[in-house]
């Protein structure tokens, strides 16, 4: 296939071009920092100037400029990311060390977002419209609410009140709950907007028909047939679901008391840690642009016309 | 993908099932807008006390009584709050978003009309901002410029403004293919004429609608940059800012959890009802609306 | 020479609590409640904050100086009456003219990585400590009078100061200065952050960043120094610190029995606390300086004293305090906290809230008039006051405090900018002299403390807590006289001098005196406190 082929590599040329653009945005970002990085990182003690002294040679805050931005380059290229302000350790090490309880949160959440809006899309599609107005008002509801608000009143009334799950900790399937509700919550109603409407098309489809009047039951219709359909659009917004997770990591990490990327970025964003800051926003870049290749990707393999398209 | 994208997909793409807000919510839900935007513009009207004097003696006391939600840590109305709140908390969200849509407008259009280099200019920078995923280039903004409403507002308009780039110079182009741009220029009428008596005019609509989505997401997103300690400073009575206070005192005081996050969640709620309702009517005028 | 009482005499409960078992730290209590301790266990214990670096040359947390008090012995110990006593130093003599101190060590020590304790240890952890490539962030300002160590024989080490110096046991008594392995100094400074090696009654066998450090115990611990409560390897198997930063989250932790601990309870919550029938509280008051609003008095506004005592009467404090930290925490009339040595309890009530007298002064002192907001204006310039603080460090409560003083402050027409930076805006903002007030507290069991925020020669710039460069003649002249002299007496004298000057010119704005707040299971007995009022767990057991 070399039209996919040529459509790979053009898409890969263009994200390494918007990478290397990120990557010198974070760069310049760092460096318009008002401010004296260094008495940041000295943080609350009260330096002495020999202090002061070693820190900045150590960083190379005395150096020029181009000289830093080429060094940043280099080092990037080689996957090192800086030295964190306020935790003194490589942000390639802080973020390695947090990846993996912010994954899993997202990875609960996101399934369990999917499949909650599978199950209301499935039962409330092409239904009397008084359930669907219902539902659709809820989704509506959910989305108007910011997740901060429902970690801490699930907090408020399910662990301080009747202590059914525990308050803090990511230790254990117990302590996966709450967070993964709260960070699911807004996502579910805007899946299962888009797998109803997925669903509706696909059950006017001429498979649909056909397999009603081979005499498969409605729930099979829907359940075997159509929904397969309907979960293609949902991959359009893997992306859009990766920077809310992140996001919903920030605020929901925050408020469980959860270790995390998402803590690790608030607490830096607050302590103006702005290597960290950068590295995070770096790597998720990354990731979100291989997630939207991989989709497109997908999209060419499953609907053909579009590889006839110029990308 | 950015706030506004994530709006127009959350709204604009699955418009067949998408919720058509029956007249009496949105009616309701309008009414409840304009009771907001009384208590935005003169909270003095509505709450019974004024928000920033303390009064020690009476702290975190239940909500009845002379106080309708309750007093919080420092013996302060938390209804008066709540109502003086409504400026700041609403400030961030809408502030963000009007820039947003102003810049990205003004970008998107002079991309189409600017000729290639400008155009291929404007879009490449774009997409490097839209590699940010969701809120982290306004926390990577707010790291840089440090917290405060000013800040916050203009790291949300950051992370907003190239999806509206993208979207009015799609906007623009579907209005530029149109029979009486052709017309126009066939008729030889200066660029700048045209852009700003039909292009700039036709493609706008939609773009407001598009902003009014965006502003609940904004606000939401202002108030999550506020709970975080990144918004408006002590004592501005910011409903994020509130519930990050309240939170020493859950155990003892649920009402300080509930109230702030209820005006936010009613507030966003009533602005997407409306929202929605008007998408509804202009999806049937401008097939461009939906992406 | 060496029993000379330069500590703190701290009072461990001092304020009584109702109930016998709220008061852990007392032997009695606990054993009479279920007999002999047992050896056995992990005990889980949550912290507010995680540790920076382990290594204690290095970092100025809290939260370090709690975790390597297990991991690290000191040279002297210092009890609860601020006498000191052996630890791995066996004793210790002084020269005549005060500058040179010689420590006998003891014998049969050994590190966690298997070398001796020696003379050479305690030569590496001094110059360790004071080696500009270590970054040290507090431990080095603590010995800024060290001038080098001597190895005399493998048992017997000369160390020189600059000058005679009481607070310089004291120092050698805090964690911050523990012994390290001279073996384990050699590495890289990443590896010593990550797991330095001492001779304390714990070893570090793990640390997972963002969650927990574990700690294991030392199995050849046989040197305990004799203010701990028994001898021999410690009772518990393990001790494990995790980091809960938010409040509610960690008291849930605890509640739910998820920890066997935590510290930081929340004023608001002891009542949670005490009343539950499995938890106990157990307090120490925090020696050092009281939670202060420093002034700056070599910038308009507060250049004027008048302004400066209108704002130090105009806070209700009494109030305030009591409502905002539940009657958990003492108001504070001095800026040394009442278990530090040298606290002059002649303090109290010698400047209470007066707002009449606020009013009074600011008429006098120009700012006659007011605005539309009600704030007092002076040529048409408002009273403003910029007082700049972080969040990242405002615990206890502090953002809720400042503005129930900013609320205050108000009522007399006192605009107070409180306002929230970053910890690098906060040190250009003090070291520029940008900001008018200065607010922090400090955990040290040494009215030395008082000259690190009041000497001339302390001024932020080179590395002391003069934030404003205040200078006074008569205040230097008493701080010097009672670092010099060893007699406690004429010290108490001269730090009461300090502390009064400072409160009749307004320099200061003490506010209330912070404790350590810790909940733990009644399951677990015989946690202690060391002087400087951090819970220390060589001798603490759990119920099985």
């Amino acid at each position: 296939m070399p039209a996919t082929l040529r459509w790979l590599g053009r898409r890969l040329i263009l994200a390494a071009f918007v990478v290397f653009g990120a990557a010198t945005a974070a760069f310049a970002a760092m460096n318009l920092m008002p401010g004296d990085p260094v008495l940041t990182i000295l943080g609350s003690t009260n330096p002495t100037p020999a202090l002061i002294a070693q820190v900045r040679s150590d960083l190379g805050y005395d150096e020029p400029f181009a000289v830093r931005y080429a060094e940043f380059l280099g080092r990037l290229v080689h996957g090192d990311l800086g030295q964190s302000y306020q935790l003194r350790e490589p942000v390639t090490e802080v973020i390695t060390g947090q990846l993996l309880p912010t994954a899993e949160l997202a990875l609960t959440a996101f399934v369990l977002a999917l499949a909650v809006a599978a199950v209301l899309a499935v039962t409330t599609a092409g239904r009397r419209p008084a359930v669907r107005r219902v539902v659709s008002a809820l989704e509506l509801l959910t989305t108007s609410s910011p997740g901060f608000w429902i970690g801490i009143l699930l907090l408020t009334f399910l662990s301080f009140r009747i202590h059914l799950f525990p308050a803090a900790g990511g230790d254990g399937v117990n302590g996966l709950v709450l967070p993964a509700i709260t960070l699911a919550l807004g996502m579910t109603g805007v899946f299962s907007q888009v797998l109803r409407a997925g669903l509706e098309r696909a059950l006017e489809e001429p498979y649909a028909l056909t397999a009603r009047a081979r005499g498969t039951g409605e729930t099979a219709v829907r359940t075997r047939h159509a929904l397969r359909h309907a979960l293609i659009p949902v991959l359009t917004l893997s992306g859009w679901a990766l920077g809310t997770l992140l996001s919903g990591a920030v605020v929901v990490e925050t408020v469980f008391g959860r270790r995390g990327i998402g803590r690790v970025m608030a607490t830096a964003v607050i302590g103006r840690d702005v290597p960290t800051v950068t590295g995070v926003v770096i790597v998720s870049a990354v990731f979100f642009t291989l997630i939207n290749i991989l989709v497109d990707g997908l999209y060419r393999v499953i609907d053909p016309r579009l590889r006839q398209e110029k990308a | 993908m950015t706030l506004v994208e994530t709006a127009a997909k959350a709204t604009a793409a699955p418009s067949r099932a998408a919720f058509r807000p029956p007249p009496a919510a949105t009616l309701v839900a309008g009414l409840a807008l304009a009771l907001i935007g009384v208590a935005f513009l003169w909270p003095g009207l509505i709450a019974p006390h004024s928000p920033d004097v303390a009064d020690p003696v009476n702290a975190l006391l239940p909500p009845g009584g002379g106080h309708l939600f309750g007093t919080d840590q420092l013996g302060r109305d938390t209804f008066s709050r709540v109502i003086y709140g409504t400026r700041p908390s609403l400030t961030i969200g809408i502030g963000a978003t009007a820039l947003a849509a102003l810049a990205g407008s003004l970008l998107g259009v002079l991309a189409l009309a600017g000729g290639r280099v400008l155009d291929e200019a404007i879009m490449r920078v774009t997409d490097v901002f839209l590699a940010f995923p969701g809120l982290l280039l306004a926390l990577l903004v707010v790291a840089v410029l440090g917290p405060g409403t000013t800040n916050a507002t203009l790291a949300l308009a950051a992370s907003a403004t190239p999806g509206f780039v993208r979207l009015a110079r799609a906007q623009a182009l579907v209005v530029r293919r149109s029979d009486y741009v052709r017309a126009a220029v066939i008729l030889g009428r200066p660029r700048a004429a045209i852009v700003l008596r039909h292009i700039l005019p036709n493609a706008l609509p939609p773009l407001l609608v598009l902003a009014l989505v965006n502003v609940g997401t904004a606000i939401i997103a202002g108030s999550s940059l506020s709970f975080l300690g990144l918004g408006p400073q002590a004592p501005t009575p910011e409903w994020g800012a509130m519930l990050s206070d309240g939170r020493d005192f859950l155990s003892t005081a649920w009402h300080l959890a509930v109230f702030p996050g209820l005006a936010v969640t009613v507030t966003v709620f009533a602005i997407n009802i409306v929202g929605r309702s008007l998408q509804v009517r202009f999806e049937g005028r401008t097939p461009g609306a939906g992406l | 020479m060496h029993n000379h009482t330069a500590g703190s005499v701290i009072a461990l409960c001092a304020v009584l609590l109702a109930g016998t078992a709220a008061c852990s730290s007392s032997d009695g209590d606990s054993k009479t409640a279920t007999g002999k301790p047992v050896s056995g266990g992990t005990l889980t214990y949550a912290l507010t904050q995680e540790p920076d670096c382990l290594d204690p040359a290095v970092s100025p947390m809290q939260a370090t100086a709690i975790v390597n008090r297990n991991i690290f012995d000191s040279l002297v110990s210092l009890d609860s009456d601020g006498k000191f006593h052996p630890a791995l130093a066996e004793k210790w003599a002084v020269s005549p003219d005060g500058t040179t101190y010689t420590f006998t060590l003891k014998k049969g020590v050994v590190f966690h990585d298997g070398t001796p304790f020696d003379a050479t240890a305690v030569k590496a952890t001094l110059d360790h400590v004071v080696d500009p490539k270590t970054k040290s962030y507090y431990a080095a300002s603590l010995i800024s009078v060290y001038r080098g160590a001597k190895v005399v024989d493998a048992s017997t080490v000369e160390v020189k100061i600059a000058a005679p110096t009481a607070p310089f046991l004291q120092a050698l008594s805090t964690a911050y200065l523990g012994i390290q392995s001279p073996k384990a100094l050699t590495r890289d400074a990443a590896q010593q952050c990550q797991s330095p090696v001492g001779t304390g009654p714990f070893q570090v066998s793990a640390w997972e960043k963002k969650s927990s450090i574990k700690l294991t115990r030392n199995p050849a611990y046989a040197w305990a120094p004799p203010t701990a409560g028994h001898t021999g390897p410690a009772l518990l198997d393990g001790l494990t610190f995790q980091f809960i930063p938010e409040n509610s989250a960690r008291l849930g932790a605890l509640t739910s029995g998820q920890v066997n601990g935590v510290d930081g309870v929340q004023p608001a919550d002891v009542a949670q606390v005490k009343g539950s029938g499995s938890l106990q509280l157990l307090r120490a008051d925090s020696p050092g300086t009281a939670y202060s609003l420093y002034l700056n008095a070599k910038k308009a506004p507060f250049s004027d004293e008048k302004v400066r005592i209108a704002f130090q009467r105009s806070l209700n404090l009494d109030v305030l305090i009591k409502s905002v930290y539940f009657g958990q925490y003492a108001r504070a009339w001095s800026p040394l906290s009442p278990t530090t040595l040298g606290y002059d309890p002649s303090t109290v009530g010698t400047w209470a809230y007066d707002p009449t007298l606020s009013n009074k002064l600011l008429d006098e002192a120009g700012w006659a008039t007011r605005d539309s907001e009600g704030y007092r204006t002076k040529d048409g310039k408002r009273l403003s006051l910029y007082w700049p603080y972080t969040p990242l460090f405002a615990t206890d409560s502090r953002t809720i405090l400042g503005q129930g003083i900013q609320a205050d402050a108000k009522k007399v027409g006192i605009d107070l900018k409180y306002t929230s930076v970053d910890v690098g805006q906060l040190q250009k903002d003090v070291l520029t002299g940008a900001s008018d007030l200065y607010s922090t507290s400090y955990v040290r069991a040494e009215p030395d403390i008082l000259r690190f925020f009041f000497a001339s020669d302390q001024t932020a710039d080179k590395g002391g807590g003069n934030a404003f460069h205040f200078s006074a003649p008569d205040v230097d002249g008493w701080l010097k006289a009672a670092t010099g002299s060893s007699d406690d007496a004429v010290r108490k004298t001269n730090y009461a001098n300090v502390q009064k000057y400072v409160l009749e010119h307004a320099l200061v704005v003490p506010t209330y005196v912070p404790s350590y707040l810790a909940g733990v299971s009644k399951k677990v007995h015989d946690v202690k406190f060391d002087p400087s009022a951090y819970p220390v767990f060589y001798d603490a057991w759990l119920e099985h």
